[in-house]
């Protein structure tokens, strides 16, 4: 626990700022007017600083996750050049209250705890927080109902108005030292310091507004009322601009994109805010959009807030500070009001239903951000839209993956886009990824050439867990592209050293039309292994078209597994196809006796970051990057948002 | 000398808008000389009609792109006429120093990416490019970004202004941002003086031809007038009736073309950087001063060419303007200042500029509301229509000996010197709104 | 990969737009590294219909500038709308309300107009005569966005647009809400791309970019109860820029 020990006069505190100011070793910011309203922005002179600001119009999470970051700088003039951005002027954020202060911590909790994310962490650690206790409650603040309206901690040093001086309260070394150098202090007195506790006992009865329903109680309520009218509601007035997201302490979604220079050599990753209100949060290269309607977009930003990331940190992700109330148009954002209104309908005590915990250790290698550069070494047309591609690590390591992982893949200058890897996991610094051209980057790699370059993050998420297959029957149903991953999991398992630790493996492939087969050599290598039955079949054949096998929907392949030879009740059933086919499929397995939890599929989404932070492969409290994209039907259940 | 010719210019370059010249000649007759305007008409005033008067700025603007500042001021001029503001005196400056902007960046962009390839015997700025004349373009460059850069500051915005509302400003600048900009004004300088030197190596490529025309602008007895000033012809003098301004400007329509021309005492006058440097030389200050005589020019200068070298001249004395006026800012502190507040009332205000290409007026009627009932507006190109098109016809004999190529060249010149603005001119029109 | 041959052409319009390409500055060296610019009237002499991509600006008023689109539509295997007047008809669509009788008699009287020159229909888009591949929108449009797009197409990509309000670049800024100041901004309905850059200068969104939710939709009329406003004025403000057909898609 910390104590304000010393005093500071609000003279020489100005003094104090002012030599902070003079030392052009920091940029300093610091509350200031902004007409009725407040923002952080560098200070010229200590008398713009505003302790007595209520709220400001955005929170001081832009000094760790900027508005607009550049990630990396590449240069396409060169084979494969891409560096991260130079560090930031280490900076001194006076005034920070609170609220902000907690949210803070909850922002480390995302980009420090799983995957570090190494410019967030070099903007944290050159930062000193000199924190002030609310002197003015904001109109639309409730703090008070969620504890965020003082803190112990999260600090450098803390400073409490107390009428002609401000009590300082020492958190950090960092902060002491600071004061030692600039400031006169004096010793705090038993009154100075009965002042504090009083003005901070004081300070809960000074809100307007509070929640009626305790804050521990916000994920079980959100936990029974999914389907309440309340979302439907609300959103219908909704304008989609998720200004409510942006001015949020503890929102931290972002997107990322490339920007080239006008010469078409020297260009940027830039990582923005993005918002999860906004409608093409989740739309992917193909176009497919998740999250579609507002409505679902509505509810989901206050199931991150209130139920998602408190299943996933543990915390309630929201500390109060009501900007989102102020800057919503017509209102509908703040949490209060729904928290308040949803009190009234019920609770539901398994909270984390939406949520998948899982145990694996992400794999970290350099900066997350930045990719390690390969070469193509070899490229194979498969149709007309579709290419595989092998690429070698330039530093001749291997991928190191399992089958089911996927890496994301860079074209310096297009972007950045997720790829399934499509060989079995290799000793060796090569691997492949097959494509197909639907979206930017994806066209963009139809143009390369064997020698090009390009960026590799990965491998990333979960994948298939062979290890818990082995000893047991296997069948695959895959459909369209969705054999380019089932190939990595179908070589892994019939290569000699593997094939004795399964048992029988079924096969099931369509397609749409006999043009669009993929691999069709292999698979007849597939057939020739003992053990193995494969069976195949397209949509639709046209009367020119040369195909021997069966037409119909993948489904129409089920009743020719020989499901007697199978031991039902120890058989594992892969599924990877487009979205329409997970329901008739697993159907179909369920009905010849296949349990949910023995059911693999891997989904898609918009895998943007990989490591669990931009938010957008979000599918409620499951980010697909981190906890997929290989999941059991099982644990789907409980994800209204899996197979929509 | 009796020889066939024909001369086709369609769609002119490096102009801005749609004109074409036309010049048939049979067996050394001149058959037809036509300067045509073919710009597809945008009937403007009638966007106008039922408009508060708070979006008629908004939309005149639109006007034109290149002079979007100078139609926001003659039109925010005539809508505070007609409402009867008063504006303070911190806004008169800062809208001096936006027409400055404004002028400084029109007369740049004409000067070096218009005028200057026909000088330097070029198609376009493009060929300079790693040529011997590089360091010419890079300080035309230099020039032109500083006054989009001074016009951001004051406006906001180079086209289209933001800041410009009626009654003042939305945003101001602060000291610090006047400062800077004042420091560059001084350090662009030399380089417009450098630019006068090249320009004045190349007087030699401007045609021998005098043609002596009315000149009419904006003169005042305190400053070489842009702003504010009295209507003044060099044939008749002052004209101080502003509201009756179109007894000084009289409009007609010509068939070849879907812009209207205009006269006053003669067949045509003449309106722009050139009449205003006749009408108010003896006010430039002094660095335009030196530039002018550089130049050998003095009033009255009747070669309609060397329009180009006026707008040299002036964009130094804006420049050195521009300084003075941000002192004065300085001495008082610019203060934040909120737009006047408005009541709505009906009248009639008309608002009179001049702007790179001459004086413009806008001339609104508002109801009780505030609502335009009836709006008119004279463009300076407009003005010039009949003046090119009498420069051309004396032109022409006195070139006939020469080559087709050079005299298409010469009379592409001629136009360009005028540095027509023909989306402006064709936007033209008056309504009487029931 | 051999440079892109672009052709700059103008319809009716300010030409304010073209103006910004002006405004590159050095960049235009940069510009023309990466690109042929093979036609570009407003500032250069040189003319071919020899072009892959064409970049139009200005609406469509009268039957030979359809023609003239469509000739250019046919050479151009990437055809650009640049600027308001060309992606959604911007303030040229204010007259469509009068036919173009009433507006040219009204203007130029019992005058004897030249039949060709004066034979205005309906002032349009651009995609309300051609398909257009590409928009840059705004009045004028914004400088970077331009060179987004071109860099795109150079490279072999996308460009992307947002579909997301004003609102949003106009909360990165900082800036206090107009509606706050009890004044009337098209933000929240407004495509963004802008930078917000009206508001950022303390003046309203008037809505040049485009407008994504119709006045008439139940949100909108929500939020015009809300800040005291009345649904008409909304609805005229809207006009400034939206009158045209192609506004409110």
């Amino acid at each position: 626990m910390n104590h304000p020990t010393l005093t500071i006069t609000k003279k020489e505190l100005a003094v104090f700022v002012n030599k902070l100011i003079a030392d052009t070793t920091y940029d300093v910011v610091g509350p200031k007017a902004k007409g009725k309203r407040f923002a952080y922005e560098t200070l010229e002179n200590a008398s713009d600083l505003r302790l007595d600001h209520d709220v400001t119009i955005l929170p001081p999470k832009k000094y760790f996750l900027p508005i607009c970051e550049t990630l990396l700088h590449y240069n396409l003039k060169k084979a494969f050049d891409a560096h991260p951005e130079a560090e930031d002027k280490p900076r001194i954020i006076i005034g920070m209250h609170p609220y902000d202060i907690i949210a803070l911590q909850q922002s480390d909790k995302v980009y420090l705890d799983y995957q570090k994310d190494d410019f967030y962490q070099k903007r944290r650690s050159s930062t000193i927080i000199i924190g002030a206790d609310i002197e003015t409650v904001s109109e639309r603040s409730f703090a008070a109902s969620m504890e965020t309206h003082t803190t112990n901690e999260g600090f450098d040093l803390l400073l409490t108005s107390i009428g002609a001086s401000y009590a300082v309260t020492i958190g950090t070394d960092k902060g002491k030292k600071l004061l030692d150098k600039y400031a006169v202090t004096k010793k705090i007195t038993p009154v100075d310091l009965k002042k504090v506790t009083d003005m901070r006992s004081r300070l809960t009865g000074r809100y307007k507004r509070s929640v009626k329903a305790p804050k521990e109680d916000w994920p079980r309520i959100l936990a029974a009322n999914h389907d309440h009218a309340i979302w439907e509601e609300k959103s219908d007035h909704c304008m989609e601009c998720s200004s409510c997201t942006m001015v949020c302490p503890t929102c931290y979604c972002y997107d990322v994109r490339d920007t080239t220079d006008l010469n078409l050599t020297n260009g940027g990753r830039f990582r923005t805010w993005d918002g999860c209100m906004l409608k093409d949060f989740g739309r992917i290269g193909s176009g497919e959009v998740f999250r579609k309607d507002i409505k679902d977009r509505y509810r989901h930003r206050f199931y991150r807030k209130g139920n998602y990331i408190p299943a996933r940190y543990g915390y309630i992700a929201c500390v109060g500070c009501g900007r989102c109330g102020i800057a919503c148009l017509p209102d509908i954002a703040d949490p209060c009001d729904v928290f308040n209104d949803l009190s009234r309908f019920g609770q539901q005590p398994d909270t984390d239903r939406y949520y998948i915990r899982r145990t694996t250790k992400p794999q970290e290698k350099g900066i997350i951000h930045i990719p390690r550069s390969a070469t193509i070494t070899r490229i194979q047309r498969l149709t007309t839209a579709e290419t595989l591609y092998e690429l070698e690590l330039d530093d001749k390591k291997p991928l190191g993956h399992k089958p089911g992982q996927f890496v994301e893949i860079s074209v310096l200058g297009i972007g950045e886009a997720p790829f399934c890897v499509s060989s079995a996991p290799s000793p060796a610094p090569v691997f492949e990824i097959a494509v197909r051209k639907v979206g930017n980057v994806t066209s963009k790699l139809a143009t390369l050439s064997v020698g090009d370059k390009v960026g590799v993050r990965g491998p990333l998420g979960v994948g298939f867990d062979v290890k818990a297959y082995e000893k047991k029957d296997l069948l695959f149903t895959s459909g369209g592209i969705g054999i380019f991953p089932m190939r990595s999991l179908v070589n892994y398992v019939l290569a000699p050293e593997n094939r004795p630790k399964y048992k029988s493996i079924t096969i099931l492939y369509g397609a749409k039309t006999p043009a669009e087969v993929l691999f069709q050599n292999e698979i007849n290598a597939w057939k020739k292994v003992e053990g193995v039955q494969v069976e195949q079949t397209v949509d639709r054949c046209e009367k020119n078209e040369c195909w021997m096998g069966c037409t119909g929907l993948i489904t129409t392949l089920f009743p020719k597994v020989e499901t007697k030879k199978l031991d039902i009740k120890n058989t594992i059933a892969v599924v990877i196809g487009p979205p329409i086919m997970y329901r008739f499929v697993i159907k179909c397995l369920q009905t010849i006796g296949v349990t949910d939890d023995h059911i693999f599929v891997s989904l898609e989404r918009r895998m943007k970051c990989g490591v669990a932070k931009c938010g957008h492969c979000q599918m409620n409290g499951v980010y697909v990057c981190k906890e997929g994209p290989v999941f059991n039907n099982a644990e789907l259940q409980n994800l209204p948002e899996a197979f929509e | 000398m009796t020889k066939d010719l024909s001369v086709h210019v369609h769609h002119l370059t490096r102009v801005e808008g749609h004109g074409d010249i036309v010049l048939d000649v049979k067996a050394g007759k001149i058959q037809q000389l036509q300067w045509q305007v073919v710009e597809a008409p945008r009937f403007f005033e009638a966007m106008l009609r039922g408009r508060k008067y708070s979006e008629l700025r908004l939309i005149t603007s639109r006007i034109c792109g290149i002079c979007s500042i100078g139609h926001s001021l003659a039109s925010l001029k005539a809508t505070e006429d007609a409402l009867g503001i008063k504006i303070s005196e911190q806004t008169q400056i800062l809208r001096r120093l936006a027409i400055n902007a404004e002028n400084m960046q029109s007369h740049i962009l004409h000067i070096g990416y218009l005028a200057a390839p026909d000088l330097l015997g070029v198609g376009s700025v493009v060929p300079l490019a790693g040529s011997k004349h590089h360091d010419v373009l890079l300080k035309i460059v230099t020039l032109h970004r500083l006054s989009n850069v001074m016009s951001n500051l004051i406006c906001g915005r180079t086209t289209h202004p933001i800041r410009l509302t009626v009654g003042g400003f939305t945003k101001v600048p602060t000291k610090h941002q006047l400062e800077d900009l004042k420091a560059s004004l001084q350090e662009a300088l030399p380089l417009a003086k450098d630019l006068v030197g090249v320009l004045q190596s190349l007087q030699n490529k401007i045609p021998d031809f005098e043609r002596e025309t009315e000149y009419i602008g904006l003169s005042s007895p305190k400053e070489y007038a842009l702003y504010d000033g009295t209507m003044t012809s060099t044939d008749t003098g002052p004209f101080h009736e502003n509201k009756n301004y179109q007894s000084l400007m009289k409009e007609y329509v010509v068939p070849q073309s879907t812009a209207k021309y205009a006269k006053h005492a003669r067949a045509s006058y003449l309106v722009g950087a050139l009449a205003r440097f006749n009408l108010n030389s003896s006010q430039l200050h002094p660095q335009a001063q030196e530039a002018a005589e550089y130049f050998d020019m003095h009033a009255p200068c009747t070669n309609p060419f060397l329009n180009t070298y006026a707008q040299m001249i002036e964009f130094i004395h804006n420049i050195e303007d521009s300084q003075l006026l941000i002192d004065m800012l300085l001495s008082r502190g610019p203060r934040d200042e909120k737009p006047v507040t408005v009541t709505p009332k009906a009248g009639r205000g008309v608002g009179i500029v001049e702007v790179p290409r001459g004086i413009l007026v806008h001339d609104y009627t508002l109801d009780k509301n505030g609502n335009c009932t009836k709006a008119n507006c004279i463009i300076p190109t407009n003005q010039n229509h009949a003046n090119i098109q009498l420069d051309m016809e004396a032109l022409v004999p006195t070139i006939l000996h020469k080559s087709p190529q050079d005299i298409e060249l010469t009379l592409e010149m001629l136009v360009r010197a005028y540095d027509p603005c023909i989306s402006c001119s064709t936007h033209y029109l008056t309504i009487h709104f029931i | 990969m051999s440079k892109p041959r672009v052709a700059i052409f103008d319809f009716a319009d300010c030409e304010g737009c073209e103006l910004q390409i002006a405004n590159l500055e050095e960049e235009i060296l940069d510009l023309i590294t990466i690109v042929d610019v093979v036609s570009f009237r407003e500032v250069m002499k040189e003319h071919s219909d020899d072009y892959d991509i064409a970049i139009i600006e200005g609406s469509i008023m009268r039957p030979m500038d359809e023609e003239r689109l469509r000739f250019i539509r046919s050479r151009a295997k990437i055809l650009v709308a640049l600027g308001a007047c060309a992606t959604i008809g911007g303030v040229n669509t204010l007259r469509n309300q009068w036919t173009p009788d009433e507006v040219k008699k009204e203007v130029y009287g019992s005058a004897k107009l030249n039949e060709t020159l004066f034979d205005v229909g309906p002032a349009k888009a651009i995609n309300e005569v051609v398909p257009v591949d590409y928009y840059i929108h705004g009045c004028p449009i914004d400088l970077d966005e331009f060179k987004a797009v071109v860099t795109s197409l150079a490279l072999g990509k996308k460009p992307e647009i947002p579909t997301y309000p004003v609102c949003v670049e106009c909360t990165k800024n900082e800036n206090v809400c107009l509606y706050e100041l009890g004044k009337f901004c098209l933000g929240p309905i407004t495509r963004a791309g802008c930078k917000a850059i009206c508001p950022t200068h303390n003046s309203p969104c008037d809505g040049c970019r485009g407008i994504l939710k119709k006045p008439e939709t139940e949100c909108v009329k929500d939020l015009v109860a809300r800040y005291d406003l009345t649904y008409e004025e909304l609805a005229q403000r809207c006009t400034v820029f939206n009158s045209g057909k192609e506004a409110c898609k």
